[in-house]
């Protein structure tokens, strides 16, 4: 590929996570020490000796199992993050194509040699692949807090630190897994990111209530004109089970981006990308 | 092609107002063209016409692309300049000169920053923070240092000292114009800019009204002061404009001969400025 | 045609949405999709953490017992 489109669209990246460090970097760092503040404060409550005992029992639950295999446990401590990362996702969303309309930087924007198609698809990369990465990299930061901290605990209380070794390195592996998460929900979610792209670039003011009105408001007209709810049924469908969202086990991602839902969903997604790609002409 | 701008009969509509209405438009390379208009007769939406920033309807062809279709293309061509601060407030400058240096291909980094060099913008400030001549200034270092054949300035220096203005238009005619890039500015502030024009264009109401190059205008535009004596005959000559001055009366002809006209009294050009209102008052009068 | 839609926010937006629209009823009546929730497995979530030690057993292979001897005597301590 070309060099010059590479570094082009790294420019791109690099101008939607300075212009959102609040949501790419800011709220994860919040949630993280958060967890630490708390985990901190329960592990003064308890009685010395029982989190020794404690922190030998999980020591030898994790010695010498495949990090991937015991990865999973931590997809729990992952589920904070992964709520932010889905509330972050939507104010990006909303917002992306509709702030520098309203602050009139677009025209600046639209003023250098970028493609419409290059602008949404460098905003959709952000959120989906770069934003992610952050996350993964503030939870391995607390991670490594975390292991030093256990690390010293274990020494003082003669606990065996190659259990606490294989507990750090699963706790590694469920980064892995949290990004792979992440990015095959989007996958998942993408007629959601194609729809609220769409309205953030369609609205003049108060894209988040275009976007929920006519929602509403095109699923009645299906049940009034087709007398179906396909609309209705095909959302609830996408969004009731939490398990769309977090991924366990690595075998299993093949098969939850190879499937017909997920890629009917990748199909739909694009048409209203697309609306939101023209949309992207009307500047004020 | 020796026209950079190829444009005939634009036409615009925002609702019920009509913001151009069949605007034919020629610039040639090389020349440095004003386009004048009192507030709302069309400079802007012209000028984002041009660059594609705004759909119209009619025929137009911009460095020999159209702007409607191929935008991002064009941009490797066209620099713009609007009269509000564009540029992002909550970017660095730093960080704006890395972005325009990541995605234009003609932008050459160590000329910005030559350019900033002279200026007292801090780099590690944000464009929030500078006052609105900084702002001014930073683009058109950022646009200077950009290789490109055509500059479109929408007043470009609205709201700025008489100092930034002057500075301005310094830089601009000796740091970018080079006699093949062509230039494109709209303002409303005509005596500043009128030294440096080889074009100009009046606009009123969404239609043109003027277009003629600097050098014709003393041929057909003439501006006599008329003795009070000789008003009659003035007025047998179909002036377009007629004000009163200092207990004579200037007119304003257009297309007359010099011969009938110096009879009448102290002939000479009429300003840009004067003939602006001369235009406009003759458009309002039919 | 291509202009009418591209030239109005209001046309666009429909065109994009009757599209959308057409393309999730279609695909609905083709597949006979009502609420079609998709159930996927996650065994995770069933687990029970007081049975930790099971889950541990079913990980493990039954052949390395030395690990296994090493749990054992954790429970003495």
């Amino acid at each position: 590929m070309d060099k010059f489109a590479v570094l082009q669209f790294y420019g791109l990246l690099k101008r939607e996570v300075l212009e959102h460090k609040n949501l790419f970097i800011g709220a994860p760092t919040v949630v993280a020490l958060l967890i630490l503040v708390a985990t901190t404060w329960v592990a003064t409550q308890i009685d010395q000796n029982q989190l020794a005992e404690g922190l030998r029992y999980v020591s030898i639950l994790f010695d010498g199992l495949s990090p991937f295999d015991m990865a999973p446990f931590f997809m729990l401590v992952a589920i904070p993050f992964y709520l932010t990362l889905y509330v972050c996702s939507v104010i990006y969303l909303i917002n992306t194509l509709y702030q520098d309309r309203k602050e009139m930087s677009i025209l600046f924007w639209q003023s250098m040699p970028v493609s419409n198609f290059q602008t949404v698809l460098s905003k959709i990369v952000a959120i989906v692949l770069v934003a992610p990465i952050f996350y993964v990299l503030i939870i391995f930061a607390m991670y490594l807090i975390a292991m030093v901290w256990l690390t010293i605990l274990g020494i003082s209380n003669d606990v065996d630190l190659v259990g606490i070794g294989w507990m750090f390195l699963a706790a590694i592996a469920s980064l892995v897994l949290i990004y792979i998460s992440a990015f095959v929900t989007s996958l998942w979610l993408l007629p959601s990111i194609g729809w609220l792209l769409l309205f953030s670039a369609f609205a003049k003011k108060t894209p988040l209530l275009w976007a929920g009105g006519v929602f509403i408001l095109v699923g009645f007209l299906e049940d009034f004109v087709f007398g179906t709810q396909y609309l209705a049924n095909w959302v609830a469908s996408r969004t009731s089970d939490p398990n769309q969202y977090l991924i366990f086990e690595f075998q299993s991602v093949f098969e939850r981006i190879f499937n017909y839902d997920t890629l009917f969903g990748i199909v739909v997604g694009s048409i209203l990308i697309a609306g939101a790609v023209f949309m992207r002409r009307f500047t004020d | 092609m020796s026209n950079i701008v190829e444009a005939k009969s634009l036409r615009k509509n925002y609702g019920n107002f009509t913001a151009l209405d069949g605007v034919d438009l020629t610039v040639p390379r090389g020349a440095i063209s004003g386009l004048i208009g009192p507030n709302g007769a069309g400079k802007t939406t012209t000028l984002k016409a041009l660059i594609g920033l705004c759909d119209v309807d009619g025929e137009l062809s911009v460095a020999g692309r159209d702007p409607r279709i191929a935008r991002h293309k064009l941009m490797e061509d066209v620099c713009f300049v609007a009269d509000v601060g564009i540029l992002p407030k909550w970017l660095k400058v730093s960080q704006v000169i890395d972005y325009v240096e990541a995605v234009h291909p003609r932008f050459d980094r160590k000329k910005a920053e030559k350019f900033l060099s002279t200026t007292d913008i801090p780099k590690n400030k944000r464009i929030k923070d500078l006052s609105k001549g900084m702002v001014t200034q930073l683009h058109l270092s950022l646009v200077m240092a950009i290789e490109v054949q055509l500059l479109v300035l929408d007043e470009p220096t609205l709201g700025l000292d008489i100092i930034y203005r002057k500075e301005f238009y310094d830089r601009l005619l000796n740091d970018f114009y080079d006699g093949n890039r062509t230039i494109i500015i709209s303002t409303h502030q005509v005596e500043e800019i009128e030294a440096l024009l080889s074009h100009l264009v009046f606009i009123n109401k969404g239609k043109i009204v003027l277009d003629s190059l600097m050098s014709d205008l003393p041929d057909t535009y003439a501006e006599v002061i008329v003795d009070v004596d000789k008003v009659a005959q003035a007025d047998a000559l179909q002036p377009i404009y007629i004000r009163d001055l200092l207990g004579k009366k200037s007119y304003t002809f257009e297309s007359v001969p010099r011969e009938q006209l110096e009879v009448l009294g102290e002939l000479h050009t009429p300003s840009v400025a004067d003939l602006f209102v001369a235009k406009l008052k003759e458009e309002k009068n039919g | 045609m291509k202009d009418l839609i591209l030239r109005n926010r209001y046309t666009l937006l429909i065109v994009t949405l009757v599209v959308y629209m057409s393309v999730l009823v279609a695909e609905g009546m083709v597949t006979g999709r009502e609420v079609r929730a998709i159930e996927f497995e996650n065994p995770y979530f069933d687990m029970n953490f007081n049975e930790l030690e099971k889950f541990r057993e079913r990980r493990s292979n039954d052949d390395d017992d030395d690990i296994r001897a090493r749990f054992d005597d954790a429970g003495d301590v």
